[in-house]
């Protein structure tokens, strides 16, 4: 165990001591952290876009004289249907069970936007259509006896806030129609809406809250890729690695040191991002949920694995910095972990299916609570364990301890 | 085997593809003493050393260490082991210190590193990072690595290559305080005067093969009651060769220097001066010696040591 140990503490040291592993280790993951915060306000203006929205119509059964409940409905129902085969919609609508308990239902579904689940709540209150109808008709003074649309965003979700953003757009298109429709142009009588921000915080923190779990996996997958051949490949051709085969000291034991020192380099690479991402930059989500905790340590692994795996697959160091920089840009942007993957071309989408980052990113967003998982949870858990034991299979078989003569 | 052979390889074999790179060979090494593998580069004493320490399985042959015969180094004989390699590194961005903690570490009974660092001579450099350590230094820091477990069996694997004339004799002086420690030390190297230094007993090994195994005085002897008279001379003329071949047969000419065998000193002695006159060739550097085991070599496969 005191082997171990020290092996432990000797690849922690030799990491903190090196520029080079210095600027990967910590420099980029902060770098990127900052430049991302900024990048991340314009995400999912492009590209396949669907939100889940809870949808309930206080107004259904009630007087709807001019049709009005039964036309913004309507548009929300066309946004909530596929447009051309293969085609996700923009909404995926959730609505209650007929004769189901609607504030029941509300209080459900506000949770579940809280939980990220859901990417906005919208409720037609009772009356809406009626009341619509006398301001256009004139038998009430525009901005008496409305009865606003809610709209319920989450302040902790990114989706949210473009869900935010399309739904205004949505009413806006509302507006156009009726008032085309009854030939009065007057901006008063546009469908009123209030938006319902759950919690208090400001849109930085929410992009902060989205990039946050992103970027410590960023790092710990940049530890994996290139520090875990690294360390190996550089030790061994610098033969560093034949001093320790002539002393008492197993492979098996070396390996468990060398582990224990990369799970303590990713523990304090998280650290200092955390507690950046907290203080620096207003963060507020917390990973003390156990499912959080695992599914770093999970992603910790799979990538140590898969650095194990480039390490066993190559004849020298450089040639390991080679292939992880072929992987890495591909693994790293086809999984999520930067921005929505939905609209990619269908070879691209068989990528992000075979990556083990696409169900790190989604199994630690959706255990912070900033996302709601598109996977079933066994593969959030499943896809990373076969990669890690693919990798070892692999590696334990052609793994080289010491140069080829 | 008998009680004082600490290590014993019989017709051990090792090839790489179609190279017969250890060839067969036997030997013993007893304890208590220094047993060096003396040959040219490519004779086959890493690849012997690197069979003894586990860093390569023989192909065929037996290892004997410890009285237990094993057909790959274990772990329990690695724990009485030390070994210095040839060409292992450090991780550079380490410092003296933590190194020599790491690989005690490793080892059941440790000796303190303190004791190793005065051991070694590198206490000043405690705190230093390898990176910036000499090359003397490094090696001293491989010799205290090799003795962090107080091993019985020491292997030194051209321990003094590459090492300016100082720190070769302060690793002279370490490995004659091992041996006045009663360790037994395996040593290989292709400088002549290390081995007759060092050595209690010494293997020439060329092409894979032992060609000549002995102490030193044995090896040597084998020259019978022949003295060497070794003298520089440039741009020797052809002519003045052929009249030393009329004097001497027994001679032989290396870039500007010429040996002469004798057992005759003073008459070969008044020939020499006589024939320096007799064709005005200076005898530069003259120095009369006993024979060494660069001779021994020479005379063996028709090559130098370091050719």
């Amino acid at each position: 165990m005191k082997g171990i140990l020290f092996l432990a503490r000797t690849h922690v040291l030799t990491a903190i001591r090196e520029r080079i592993t210095l600027f990967w280790f910590l420099i980029f993951p902060v770098f990127m952290l900052v430049l991302l915060s900024l990048i991340f306000g314009q995400i999912g203006q492009e590209g396949e876009i669907n939100l889940d929205v809870a949808w309930i119509n206080r107004d259904a059964g009630g007087e709807d004289p001019g049709g009005f409940t039964t036309a913004v409905e309507s548009v929300f129902e066309r946004l909530g249907t596929e447009q051309a085969p293969g085609q996700l919609p923009l909404f995926t609508l959730h609505r209650p069970d007929p004769g189901e308990d609607l504030d029941t239902f509300l209080e459900e579904q506000l949770t579940l936007l809280r939980r990220g689940r859901w990417d906005a709540v919208i409720v037609l209150p009772s009356g809406f259509g009626q009341a619509l109808y006398a301001g256009i008709a004139g038998a009430v003074e525009p901005g008496e006896g409305t009865a606003p649309l809610s709209v319920y965003m989450s302040e902790t979700s990114v989706a949210s806030t473009m869900a935010a953003e399309i739904i205004e757009q949505v009413l806006g298109e509302v507006d156009r129609e009726i008032l085309a429709r009854t030939g009065r142009f007057d901006p008063s009588l546009a469908v009123e809406s209030e938006t319902v921000w759950l919690g208090a915080s400001d849109e930085e923190t929410r992009y902060v809250d989205f990039l946050l779990p992103g970027i410590v996996l960023m790092g710990f997958f940049v530890n994996g890729l290139f520090g875990v051949p690294g360390a190996i490949l550089f030790n061994r051709d610098r033969k560093v690695l034949r001093r320790y085969w002539v002393t008492p000291l197993s492979v098996p034991r070396y390996f468990a040191g060398f582990a224990l020192g990369h799970l303590a380099l990713c523990g304090l690479q998280f650290t200092l991002l955390y507690l950046l991402g907290r203080y620096g930059f207003g963060a507020t989500i917390s990973f003390a949920q156990p499912a959080a905790a695992l599914t770093l340590l999970l992603a910790a692994l799979t990538f140590m694995a898969f650095g194990f795996l480039i390490a066993s697959l190559v004849r020298t160091a450089n040639a390991g910095m080679a292939t992880a920089n072929i992987l890495n840009m591909p693994m790293m942007f086809l999984s999520g972990m930067f921005f929505p993957v939905a609209g990619l071309p269908a070879f691209l989408k068989a990528v992000v299916y075979a990556n083990p980052v696409s169900y790190l990113v989604v199994g630690l967003r959706t255990s912070v609570g900033v996302e709601s998982s598109s996977y079933a949870p066994a593969l959030l858990v499943g896809v990373p364990l076969g990669w890690i034991a693919l990798s070892v299979v692999v590696a334990a078989r052609r793994l080289k301890w010491d140069v080829e003569r | 085997m008998s009680d004082n052979v600490l290590l014993r390889v019989h017709d051990l074999v090792k090839h790489y593809g179609d190279v017969r790179a250890v060839d067969g060979i036997s030997f013993e090494a007893p304890a208590g003493s220094v047993f060096t593998l003396l040959g040219p580069n490519g004779a086959g004493k890493t690849t012997t050393l690197e069979m003894l320490e586990g860093i390569r399985e023989p192909d065929a042959g037996e290892m004997e260490i410890f009285g237990v015969r094993l057909a790959r180094i274990t772990r329990p004989v690695k724990q009485r082991m030390g070994v210095l390699l040839q060409d292992g590194g450090f991780e550079p961005y380490l410092k003296v210190r933590e190194i020599l903690h790491l690989f005690a570490s490793f080892f059941g009974h440790p000796v303190p590193v303190d004791h190793v660092l005065s051991q070694v001579a590198l206490t000043d450099k405690a705190g230093a990072q390898v990176r910036a350590l000499s090359g003397g230094q490094r090696q001293r820091l491989a010799v205290g690595v090799a003795l962090i477990n107080d091993p019985d069996l020491v292997f030194l694997d051209e321990p003094t290559t590459g090492l300016d004339p100082q720190a070769r004799r302060n690793m002279w002086s370490i490995v004659g305080g091992l041996e006045e420690r009663g360790k037994t030390v395996v040593l290989t190297t292709h400088y002549m005067e290390e081995a007759e230094a060092l050595s209690d007993r010494v293997c020439i090994l060329d092409h894979g093969v032992i060609i000549a195994e002995g102490t030193p005085r044995e090896l040597t002897q084998a020259f019978g009651e022949e003295t060497m008279i070794e003298f520089h001379v440039e741009d020797l003329p052809s002519s003045a060769l052929e009249r030393l071949g009329a004097c001497r047969k027994d001679y032989r000419v290396d870039g500007a220097t010429v040996t002469v065998e004798t057992e005759d000193l003073p008459t070969t002695m008044e020939t020499l001066f006589g024939w320096s006159r007799e064709q005005d060739v200076p005898l530069r550097n003259l120095v009369v010696r006993q024979p060494n085991l660069e001779d021994v070599f020479l005379s063996l496969t028709g090559r130098r040591l370091r050719e």
